[in-house]
C-alpha cells in the first residue's frame, strides 16, 4: 500500500480569479486526494479545483522548508 | 435516445408500464440513497483516518439531498408524499439494495458499499442522461457532479485496501462480491417489462442488465490488475422478483436503521406537517 502523502490543495471560484491555496490533504493516492479535497473544501463553489503532491513542489526559495501553518 | 424522441414533462402521455415504471425507479434509486446517506453517516465515527471520517460525512449529506430531489420529483409527479416514503413504509416496502439492510459491519464492507453500490446508482443515473422526462433531466447534472467525488473515494480505498496486506484484500474482496450479488439482485431480470417500456420512450438509454454489463466492466478495469476476482451472478435468474420493490425475495432495511432514519426517538419533536 502506498504510505499517506499531503497534497496541497488549490482552488478558484470564479474564470477571473487567480489560483489560490486553500488548504491540504493527506492521502495515498490520487483518487483519494481528489475525494478528500472536495469534500473537505466545500464551502466554495469552485469552478477549478485541482491536487499537486507536495513532494512534486520544487522549490526555489527555502529549500525543504514545510509552511509555518502546519502538515 | 434520439433528440427527435418525444419529450415528457409529466408522465401524460406515457404507456401505464411506463409510468409505473418511472415511479419504482425513482422510488428505488431514492430508498437506495437514504440508506446510503445512512451508512455513510454512521461511518463519520470509526474509518481509518480523519479525512475519510470528513469524506463520509460529505457523502452522507449529498445523498441525503439527491433523496430531497427524488422525492420532490414523485410528490409532484405521482402525489407521493415524501414523510410517508420515509416514515410511513413497511421494511418490506422499501426498494433499497440488499447490501444496505444491516449495519456494516467494518470498513472493508463501508468501501464496497461506496465502489459497488454507489457505483451501481451512478451507472443508472447515467443511463437516463438525455432521458426524455424533462424534471428529471434536469436534475441530473447536479447530482452525477457530485457523484464523481464518490467514485475517486470508493477507488481509492478498494485500491488501498487491496494493497495493504492479504487479510485486507481478502475482505475488501468478499465485501465487494456480495454487493454485486445484491446490486444483481436490484436491477432485475433480463426483458423486464417496465424497464424495456422506460427504454421505449426514451426514459432511459440503456436496459437495467445493460447498464450492469457497465458496471462490472467498471469495477473489472479497477480490480483485476489487483488480482481480485468478480463472482458474476447471472443476470436473470431473479424468480419472483417484484418490480416494485427490486427483490426477488422479502427483505427491507433493519428496523433499527429505519428508526433512526426516521427520528423515532425524537418523534415528540416533530413539527406539525
Amino acid at each position: 500500500m502506498a504510505n499517506a502523502q499531503v497534497y496541497e490543495v488549490f482552488g478558484r471560484k470564479d474564470h477571473s480569479e487567480a489560483l489560490k491555496h486553500v488548504g491540504s490533504v493527506n492521502a495515498a493516492d490520487d483518487d483519494l486526494a481528489k475525494a478528500y479535497a472536495w469534500t473537505m473544501y466545500d464551502e466554495e463553489s469552485w469552478v477549478e479545483m485541482c491536487v499537486v503532491p507536495r513532494s512534486a513542489f520544487i522549490s526555489i526559495t527555502h529549500d525543504g522548508a514545510l509552511p509555518l501553518w502546519g502538515n | 435516445m434520439t433528440q427527435t424522441a418525444k419529450q415528457y414533462d409529466s408522465t401524460e402521455g406515457m404507456s401505464e408500464a411506463c409510468a409505473n415504471g418511472l415511479r419504482n425507479l425513482l422510488t428505488a434509486c431514492a430508498d437506495t440513497k437514504l440508506m446510503l446517506g445512512y451508512h455513510y453517516g454512521e461511518w463519520t465515527f470509526g474509518p481509518p483516518e480523519l479525512e475519510a471520517a470528513i469524506a463520509g460525512c460529505s457523502l452522507c449529506q449529498t445523498e441525503l439531498g439527491h433523496v430531497r430531489l427524488l422525492h420532490g420529483l414523485l410528490k409532484r409527479h405521482y402525489g407521493a408524499d415524501p414523510v410517508q416514503l420515509i416514515e410511513g413504509r413497511e421494511p418490506a416496502e422499501f426498494a433499497s439494495i440488499s447490501y444496505l439492510d444491516r449495519d456494516l459491519e467494518d470498513w472493508a464492507e463501508l468501501v464496497a458499499a461506496n465502489y459497488v453500490v454507489d457505483l451501481a446508482l451512478t451507472r443508472l443515473l447515467h443511463s437516463l442522461k438525455g432521458s426524455s422526462f424533462t424534471p428529471l433531466r434536469m436534475s441530473l447534472e447536479k447530482m452525477l457532479d457530485e457523484e464523481r467525488y464518490h467514485i475517486h473515494h470508493g477507488q481509492g480505498w478498494f485500491r488501498m485496501l487491496c494493497g495493504k496486506n492479504e487479510d485486507c484484500r481478502r475482505a475488501a474482496e468478499a465485501a465487494m462480491n456480495r454487493a454485486i450479488a445484491s446490486v444483481t439482485e436490484w436491477f432485475g431480470p433480463a426483458n423486464e417489462p417496465e424497464d424495456e417500456a422506460l427504454v421505449a420512450a426514451g426514459v432511459k438509454s440503456r436496459t437495467n442488465p445493460e447498464v450492469f454489463e457497465d458496471l462490472l466492466a467498471d469495477i473489472e478495469q479497477l480490480v483485476g490488475p489487483l488480482g481480485v476476482r468478480i463472482e458474476v451472478a447471472q443476470v436473470g435468474q431473479t424468480d419472483g422478483w417484484n418490480p416494485a420493490t427490486r427483490r426477488a425475495r422479502t427483505g427491507g432495511p433493519s428496523e433499527h436503521m429505519l428508526y433512526h432514519l426516521r427520528g423515532s426517538k425524537n418523534a415528540v419533536f416533530k413539527l406539525k406537517q
